[in-house]
This record gives structure tokens, sequence and C-alpha cells, in this order.
């Protein structure tokens, strides 16, 4: 088959998916970072020019352009553009450096002193201070439509702000001679805030003060014009236009603080899917696009283009109902153990990620601080698999499936359709599981009608193929934690079911202290992989790479796992003419 | 006649109410949550957060409830906010209007000035290779599914030749009045919307064309020795064009549905791909403004067709 032949294959095929059903995304997610000044120049002969543009293709248009009410992240990455954050993330190693503020903490390891760059300014020229911080806080704290008023919820004070029993927010307080420090206090140590809670941008308070009102909990920022048309920024980029269902323009920030991006305009624009950003990227439509796997051999032929891979901060697994009694059976460890053995991952990776990926072993893919060590990788291995199952009680019948007391090994997997990564793991995962006689029916759901299932713990689900998009913090609270176990009375992302005292005392520890330093969570956290490699509650999966399609003559790209879009150092990004 | 149109729209208001029960029903009975579905991924977020956001959004009382109360803020003319942009639903609708009239005028405009001479050729020239090569063409125009052929042509004229601009309506960077640009962009889209009715229309026309040339007045046109154009433009084509006019009628709110899965494909962003992006994140308030929209154009439109049956052919009373 001719590579020509092949595009208009899986173009097709690909698109005539996307027309029926939903492109599932994933879940998590930390704050977009940008800013800071690079370590290293790419190419030392070729000077810095600015001007230019970057028409970067995504799959669905922005919604709301204020962190402070939306969850989605595609409107992330442009709100992230424009809304600087107090912190940055070090794209490499997930480090926390200070961006628009510093920062100390308290030796009881409860109250933050923050300091703002006294250059940092919003684009109208007003200082950012303290109360922008605190504006934030306020607005998400009121806002009836915001997926995460939780976030600040160990905030001292906060609770009784959300709910109006309260007109300030005792933990935060701004200096009343230097609007520039302020302090935060937490009511028990929390070791995520310094992403979670401070990785939240700060709003200009002199734009979005107006709409709240602290005596009155019903004055909410929610409705606001200035969601969709920001006025002002602290960002790289200020907005400039958003032509609805078609693209949003950003224009460079002449005064931003850490200097004017070189690159003159950041357009986002929407594409149909993957496979037209590709052909899109090969006619120069596009200059900056995520590609699939599956483009790869196809775009790096073409000379106009240039490609960035790295490992991602997430990956693809098969979730084990453990608590399902439909199938019983996956609640004991020796079954999941030979799920883990039963199946060649490489082959996966081979033929789902064309090699773009690697075999993932436990919770913290190995690009984490947190990732354990001295796993048992859990080698290709059918004899091993079938001897596991043997030791379970189970005996294989005369059809090749392995039962017990007449109930065959059989296992119903669903995946939510159109994500082809995902379908075609579960195929191969029907055949090579075949071979070690387990019983597997595939199943596709559209990721609307899926998630539910999946977060209200629906016994209908038996065993799940996604995928996890990680926080720059490790903290797997939400995930592992069996305070989130998914039920029909209380949503949760722990869908598997999955509930373990050791592993829980690991979490707490690792969320709530008392040693917040990076090497005592660190030592936390491998111990809870190793515990999670060996229970076995996923099949691991894989960790997929992430690529990043651009124009060839873009300069300055650096990418990281822990910048998804790799635009952490988007102000030194420039365009060779 | 005055009668005639308020009695047609009271009659109305039953079609567009057993509708709008149908579909909320549809919506809501599907699979599916849209807070979780939109809560999904939030990190730190709370049971008690969802169950505010879905008192928030009236969610949480019996569907009869919440009907009825989306009825009453109807009537008002306020559809709702949308869940995911949290702005009033219809102004967001309407919005994309403009872009999906763009298209749908298009489409129109190709349908009739390639449809309607199609039809007169195949008629005239009855029987011969062209006539065939127009009735195939009609056969195929008809048969051809819209996204087998959008992608087809993305990757022969976009992708393999680049001579035409595969997605949205303006390349990035051209002013918005770029009009010579706008047309390279809508021609593809326009095209693919307008093929089934261009088949249509031919066949239409030629039968139409095959049956006044026969009457007897063209044979007396003929026989009073008038050119053979002025007896086909200005006796022939006049009559045979007039059962056209009314299918015009029907073929706005056709256009505009049809123009869901097109819009889907070029990125075209019209109301069809804004409606189908809402079914897919189950957005009701957008999904449910869409669809009465789209009712409502559909109704009118046949209401629009009746009484231009009535004004193109006096022998049909209007009762």
């Amino acid at each position: 088959m001719t590579a020509k032949q092949r595009t208009v294959r899986v173009l097709i095929a690909v698109l005539a998916a996307s027309m029926l059903v939903a492109t599932a995304c994933t879940p998590g997610g930390g704050p977009t970072t940008s800013g800071a000044p690079s370590a290293s120049a790419t190419a030392a002969a070729e000077q810095p020019t600015p001007g230019g543009r970057i028409i970067y293709g995504s799959f669905s248009d922005i919604q709301r352009l204020n962190p402070a009410t939306s969850n989605d992240a595609t409107s992330s990455t442009v709100s992230g553009k424009i809304y600087d954050a107090l912190i940055r993330v070090d794209p490499k190693n997930a480090e926390v450096k200070p961006n628009l503020g510093s920062w100390t903490v308290s030796t009881d390891g409860l109250t933050f002193s923050w300091v703002i760059d006294a250059k940092a300014n919003w684009s109208d020229g007003k200082p950012i201070t303290g109360n922008d911080f605190l504006a934030r806080v306020k607005m998400q704290a009121r806002s009836k439509v915001t997926p995460n008023k939780s976030t600040f919820n160990d905030i001292e004070g906060y609770q009784d702000y959300s709910t109006g029993k309260a007109t300030s927010i005792s933990g935060i307080v701004v200096d009343k001679t230097d609007a520039k420090k302020f302090t935060v206090k937490f009511t028990r140590i929390f070791c995520p805030a310094l992403i979670t809670v401070f990785g939240s941008a700060p709003m200009p308070e002199h734009v979005f003060g107006k709409y709240t009102d602290d005596a009155d909990i019903n004055k909410v920022v929610d409705d606001a014009p200035e969601n969709n048309a920001p006025p002002v920024a602290s960002g790289p980029f200020k907005f400039k236009e958003w032509r609805k269902g078609d693209q949003v323009i950003l224009t460079r920030n002449d005064t931003y603080f850490k200097g004017a991006p070189l690159i003159e305009e950041y357009v986002q624009k929407v594409v149909a899917d993957s496979t037209v950003a590709a052909a899109q990227m090969k006619t120069g439509e596009l200059t900056m696009t995520l590609a699939q796997p599956v483009d790869v051999a196809d775009l790096s032929k073409v000379d106009t283009v240039k490609l960035y891979k790295w490992a991602d901060n997430g990956y693809v697994y098969i979730g084990w109902r453990t608590n399902n009694p439909n199938v019983a059976f996956l609640g004991d460890k020796r079954i999941r153990q030979g799920l883990m053995y039963g199946i060649n991952t490489d082959e996966v990776v081979k033929a789902v990620l064309f090699g773009e990926g690697v075999k993932q072993l436990a919770h913290h893919p190995t690009v984490s601080w947190a990732a354990g060590t001295g796993l048992n990788p859990y080698g290709y291995d059918k004899t091993k698999a079938e001897d596991l199952f043997k030791q379970a009680g189970y005996a294989k019948g005369a059809d090749g499936y392995y039962a017990k007391d007449g109930k065959p090994l059989a296992i119903t997997i669903v995946t939510n359709q159109g994500n082809k990564t995902r379908e075609t793991f579960l195929q191969v995962a029907v055949e090579q599981y075949k071979q070690v006689g387990v019983k597997i029916t595939p199943k596709l759901e559209a990721f609307e009608s899926l998630v539910p299932k999946l977060t209200g713990g629906s016994p209908e689900v038996e065993a799940v193929i996604i995928g996890w998009q990680l926080s720059a913090d490790p903290d797997p609270f939400t995930i592992w934690h069996s305070s989130n176990v998914a039920s029909p009375t209380k949503a949760g992302n722990n869908f598997v079911g999955y509930s373990n005292p050791n592993v829980d005392k690991l979490i707490e520890t690792g969320r709530n202290g008392p040693d917040c330093s990076q090497g005592a969570r660190q030592k936390v956290y491998q111990e809870m992989n190793k515990i999670l490699n060996d229970d076995a509650p996923y099949m691991f999966g894989f960790a997929q790479n992430r690529i990043l399609a651009t124009a060839s003559n873009i300069r300055g790209i650096e990418p990281g796992s822990f910048s998804p879009n790799a635009d952490w150092n988007i102000e030194k990004w420039w365009i060779k003419k | 006649m005055r009668t005639y149109i308020i009695r047609r729209l009271i009659y109305a208001i039953p079609t567009l109410l057993g509708i709008s029960i149908i579909v909320f029903l549809i919506t809501r009975l599907s699979p599916g949550d849209p807070v979780r579905l939109y809560t999904f991924g939030a990190l730190n977020i709370t049971e008690e957060d969802i169950q505010g956001l879905r008192e928030h959004y009236g969610l949480n009382k019996p569907l009869y409830e919440q009907y009825v109360s989306w009825l009453l803020q109807v009537v008002q003319g306020d559809f709702g906010k949308s869940l995911q942009y949290n702005r009033p639903a219809l102004p967001l609708l309407l919005e994309r209007l403009p872009a999906t009239l763009q298209l749908a005028v298009a489409a129109l405009v190709l349908q009739l000035a390639v449809g309607v001479p199609l039809g007169v050729i195949a008629a005239l020239k009855r029987g011969t290779w062209l006539d065939n090569v127009i009735r195939v063409f009609g056969v195929i125009g008809h048969a051809v599914p819209t996204f087998w052929l959008g992608l087809l042509m993305i990757i022969v004229f976009s992708v393999t030749f680049g001579l035409m601009p595969s997605q949205g309506v303006l390349t990035v960077g051209h002013d918005v009045w770029d009009i010579p640009d706008r047309i390279k962009h809508i021609v593809m889209p326009a095209f693919v919307l307008a093929l089934a009715g261009i088949a249509n229309y031919s066949r239409y026309l030629r039968t139409e064309t095959l049956d006044v040339i026969n009457q007897d007045y063209v044979r007396t046109a003929h026989a009073k020795g008038l050119s053979e154009r002025t007896v086909v433009y200005v006796h022939a084509l006049r009559n045979a064009l007039i059962p056209m006019v009314t299918a015009l009628g029907g073929l706005l709110a056709a256009l505009v549905s049809g123009a869901l899965v097109v819009e889907q494909i070029f990125t075209w962003p019209g109301v069809g791909q804004f409606t189908y992006a809402a079914a897919r994140s189950k957005d009701y308030p957008v999904i449910m403004a869409g669809v009465m929209v789209a009712s409502t154009l559909l109704v009118l439109s046949y209401l629009l067709r009746d009484i231009m049956y009535a004004v193109v052919d006096p022998r049909i009373k209007v009762k």
C-alpha cells in the first residue's frame, strides 16, 4: 500500500468515526505553565528575530477564557498564555520555580508568604498584587458554574466565604503597606498546594472585582463579558479576537515582565481532527499541532515540518473492576497478575503506537520523580499467566477458556468509541488474552455516556480502557484513595474500586505530610508504586509519547514532559525568515 | 389568504410542542450525565460540588418540572444557558447562523445554476450520449454520501494538489472582508452540500421539460415559426420552472439540516457544527435551541411553499 493510499484510508476511517462519536479527552492535567528564560540557545549561529505568527491547530473551540470558571483543556491552552501563574513548573523534572511570585513557607508548613515580582504589571500598566490573587480565589469561591470550587478548600476561612458565612477569607492577608506582599494560611498541611493552589493564576481585581460582592453570595463572576474577552493580560500574550467556532487570536504582550515575546501573533484554529491537522501541516495552513503516532511516518517525510517527541506524563491502561460482583474473580490478585503477564505490551506499543511509547508498570510514569524503582517488569509469559489462573482454582475447558465451577474467565472490556489508539489496544487485548484462555468481549461506548458510568461506579463496567493525563504534582489521591471509590451515590475517579489501607496511608502521607519535601514524598510514592505494581489493579498499559509537529522554521522550542503543549517558554520562540 | 396563514401558524404550535417534548425526552433519557461529563478530570471536586452544579442547572428536579420550566422560559425567548459556554443558548446559536446561511445560499445558487441547465439540456438532447451522461450523473450525485465526497475532495484538491483550502472560512491573518479568499473557502463545502440538489434538479427539470415540450402551446410556438431558442426559453422553460419555485420553499430547511455533516468535515463554524458539538457534550440547552430553531425553519418553509404554490399557480386555491 502506498503512503497516499494509506492516507486516504486512514483519513476516511478517522474522519468518519469522528463524525459519529466523541474524540475522547483524558482527565486531569496540571496548570499550564509559561515563562522563564530558557537554559540554552538551540542553534548558536542563528540570531532570533521578532515577528511572525504561530497557527496552532486544536480539535475543539475554546469555551471560556476565565480559568476560574472553566475546566476544558482547549480553553486552558489559551487562557494560560494570557494569565501567568505565581509559580511555574520545570518542564523537565516538575520542580516548582518562582514565576510571577516567589515564596517562603513557615516552619509549621501552614503559611506561605509571597512577594510578587516588582516588574510584574498587567498589560494596562497596573501592578499585579496580592489583591489579584485574592480576587481569583474569591471569584472561584462564589462561582456557581466552576468545577474547581474545592481547589482552595484547605485555605483558612475559604469554605465560610464560599458559603456566605463570612465576608472575607481570613487565611489570605495582603500587606497594607506593600500590596505586592501577601500571606496564605492553610488549615492543614497540603503538599500539592504549590502547584494546585498557587498554580491558579491571579486575576485582575480592577477588572473582575466589581462582579463579586463580599456581602452578597449571589453576585458572581459567571456572566462577566470579560470572561470571553480578557481586557488585560499578565502572560506573554494579550487577547485580540475570538471568531466563534473558527479561531482565537492573541497578540504579544509588549509589557510582559519577562520581556516581550518575539512571536507577533498566536492563532489557535479549530480543525476537524488530528488527521486533518496533519494534512494542514503539510500544506502550511497550520504551523503547529499535536500529532498522533499514526501520522508520524508521513509527516517526517515533509521538509517543512519538524517533529518533537517526548515521554508523556500520563498513560493508557486497562482498569479491572475489583469490586464488581459480576466479575468477582478480578478481586483476586493472582488473576490480575496473570492478566499482566498474559499480554505482550511491546507488541501492543508496536501495533497501537507504532513504537511511540513505553510499557507502564505502576501509577507514575518513569519521567516523574515519584516513579517506582525495582518494579516487577511482568515480561510477556503465557505459562506464568496460566499458572496463576490455575493457582486461583481455574481449569482450562474444552473450549480453550479457563473456568471455575462452570463460570468462565470472561470479561467485557469497554472503551470510548472514536479513540483509535484505545480501540486498537482493545482488539489486541482480545486476541492476546484468548491465547491464555481468557475470553474478552470488546465493547465500544460513546465517551459522554461512558464517563458517568465510570465515575458513578456502574455495575455495567467490568473493565475499561482509558487514560490518565497526570498533573505535575504526583498526588494520586483522587485516583487510588479508597475514599474516592466510584459509587452510584458518590462520584469518584477510583473507577476500579481499589481499596488498600496501606496505599491509603501512603497517599495521605504524601498529601498531608508533615514532611512535604520532594525526598520524603518520593519515598512514599515509590513504596506506593511498588504495592500497585504487585497488586495490579490495572494492566498498566503504556505511556504514549507526545508528538508536536511544527513548521521547521520555528525556533526555541524545548519540550518537556511537564509542559503538555511545550509552550512553557513561548516568549523565547521565534520564526526564522 | 391572511386567515389561512394565521390558521397555519396556529397549527404549527402543537407540531413544535410535540417536537420539543420528544427531543427533550430523548436528550434527557439517553445515557450520560452532563454534570459528570463536564466535571470529569476536575481533580479536587467533591460530591457536594457536583450536587451544587446539578441544582444550579435545575437537573435535580423531576423531568416534567424541568420541561415545564424550560417551556415557560422559551415562551419568553430564553432557551437557558449553555453548560459549556455559560452564555444564553439562543444568541450563541444565532451567532453561527450567518456562516450557515452563507453556505446554504452558495449551495442553492450552485444547485440552480448547474442543476437547471443540465436538466434542460438533457431533455432537449433526449436519447443522446449527453443525456445519458447527465442522467448517470444524476443518479450518482444523488447516491454519493456527503461525508465521503467531502473527504475525497479534501484529499484531492487540498492535500494532493494544494489548490483549495480544506478547512474554515478564511485564511488565517486575512482581512475578514477578503471576499476572494472567502469564495475560495466556500467552493468545496458548497459543492458538496449542493451535489444531491444538483442531481435532483437536473432529473426533475428533465422530466418537466420533456412534459412541456410535448404540449400544444409549444407545438404552436414552433408552428408560428419562432426560433428554437425563443421556444425553449420563453415558452417551454418558463412553464417547466413553475413547479420548481414551489420546491424552493422546502429547500432552506433541507440545506440548513444538510449542512450539519458538511460543516463538520470542513470545520465550517455554522449552526450544524455547533449543534453537533453540543450533542456530543450533552449541552442540553444548546441542543434544544438548535432543534427548535431548525424545526421552526422547517415549519415556516413548508408554509412558504404552500403560499408560493398558490401564488404561481392560480388554479390552486388556498383554503
